[in-house]
């Protein structure tokens, strides 16, 4: 009986000191560790996304130094198919602001209603306002500008040419009135 | 039947071995006959106080050959004297001395027994509070948000919307796209580097 006593009484020692003396354990691998969102750093999918947007940027630059504006076009084309990370806010930037080049190369070859398509989809699929954004609105007044000036010839189509050039102006507006409130977003005014 | 003389039993040991179908003398069935009463004494705890060697030789054989086929059974003061010997090396020869008796080994035995269930229960009591005890100091896993989360990562380090790189798009730089792609690769470009291969003091 005195051994049971005896190890009863070492154990509870043995517990006791630890309890009482020993410092914090360190975190070990029971812990539960909680990363960043991979989503919202800088990672490698963005920047190889970011990489090629950037060549085909140059590319379709050099197509179009060489009047190669069909080749320039596809170019553009490509950057709208580039995969980046979900949720990338980049993204959007990116995209809008292909969109905007590649309207302006098809209005140089005089396919206004496809150029108009692109900046369409490009306001719908846009999730805020962005400088890009208000790009599109100015890219979409000069679509509009160049479908009144191709009307303006026929005195007949004056009505629809002053409504053209109204809804340029309402682009511009917009455009402008989207640039105001990103600068005073940045610059902190209220 | 006379006994065998000590020549006829010389002749009958150290002669020539008969055939298996030979008839039996009366010499061998003499001989045959006393070792017989020898066995019988024997296995009946009778054993004769003097015999001669030959006989003793053979009746240990008898002794083993039965014992080999099995059912024997020893007699009760032989038993309990193999029981006390055992008993006696199993539990020491030096605590009892070689004099060790049958009440000294049940002293032992019941040492044993009363000690026995409190041996199993403290040992039990001891591993059941051993494993409390560590049940209870077990610290709750605990949630550790790494330095580099994204609530305390720069601006800089982390995904974001380039209209502060690029500022407003003038209208005559409406489809100068290469240069800002330039302008949000460069600056992304400088956040991955800070992050992934450490930020300047």
């Amino acid at each position: 009986m005195k051994h049971v006593i005896w190890l009863l009484a070492v154990v509870a020692c043995s517990c006791t000191s630890r309890s009482s003396s020993s410092p914090p354990p360190a975190p070990s691998r029971a812990d539960v560790t909680r990363t960043a969102e991979p989503s919202d750093v800088i990672d490698e999918k963005l920047m190889l996304a970011l990489s090629q947007a950037k060549n085909l940027h140059h590319k379709a630059k050099v197509y179009t130094s060489d009047g190669n504006v069909a080749a320039a076009i596809a170019s553009v084309r490509e950057i709208l198919s580039l995969h980046f990370p979900p949720n990338a806010p980049e993204a959007e930037d990116v995209r809008n602001d292909a969109r905007a080049l590649l309207a302006r190369l098809l209005v140089g070859q005089d396919q206004l209603d496809e150029a108009m398509n692109v900046i369409t989809e490009g306001l719908a699929q846009s999730q805020r306002e962005s400088f890009f954004v208000a790009n599109l609105y100015t890219v979409k007044g000069e679509i509009l500008e160049a479908r009144a000036t191709a009307l303006d010839v026929d005195p007949a189509n004056k009505p629809k040419v002053v409504e053209l050039r109204h809804a340029a102006i309402d682009a511009y507006d917009a455009s402008n009135k989207i640039d105001k409130k990103l600068q005073d977003q940045l610059s902190g005014t209220p | 039947m006379p006994k065998p003389t000590d020549d006829e039993r010389d002749d009958l040991l150290a002669g020539p071995v008969p055939n298996p179908d030979d008839e039996p003398t009366a010499a061998e069935r003499a001989h045959a006959k006393t070792f017989a009463e020898l066995v019988d004494k024997t296995l009946s705890g009778r054993t004769p106080p003097a015999m001669t060697t030959d006989d003793r030789a053979l009746i240990e054989v008898a002794t083993v050959i039965r014992a080999a086929s099995g059912n024997v059974e020893l007699a009760q003061p032989r038993r309990r004297a193999l029981i006390e010997d055992a008993l006696r090396q199993a539990v020491g020869a030096r605590a009892f001395g070689t004099s060790g008796t049958m009440t000294a080994v049940r002293g032992i035995r019941s040492l044993r027994r009363a000690w026995a269930p409190w041996s199993v229960a403290g040992a039990s009591l001891a591993v059941a509070a051993a494993a409390v005890v560590l049940w209870l100091r077990t610290p709750p896993p605990r949630v550790i948000v790494e330095p580099t989360g994204v609530a305390t990562l720069p601006e800089t380090e982390r995904s974001r919307p380039a209209d502060a790189v690029v500022g407003p798009i003038a209208h005559e730089r409406a489809g100068d796209a290469a240069t800002r792609i330039d302008a949000i690769f460069a600056d992304r470009l400088d956040g991955y580097r800070e992050l992934r291969f450490g930020r300047t003091p």
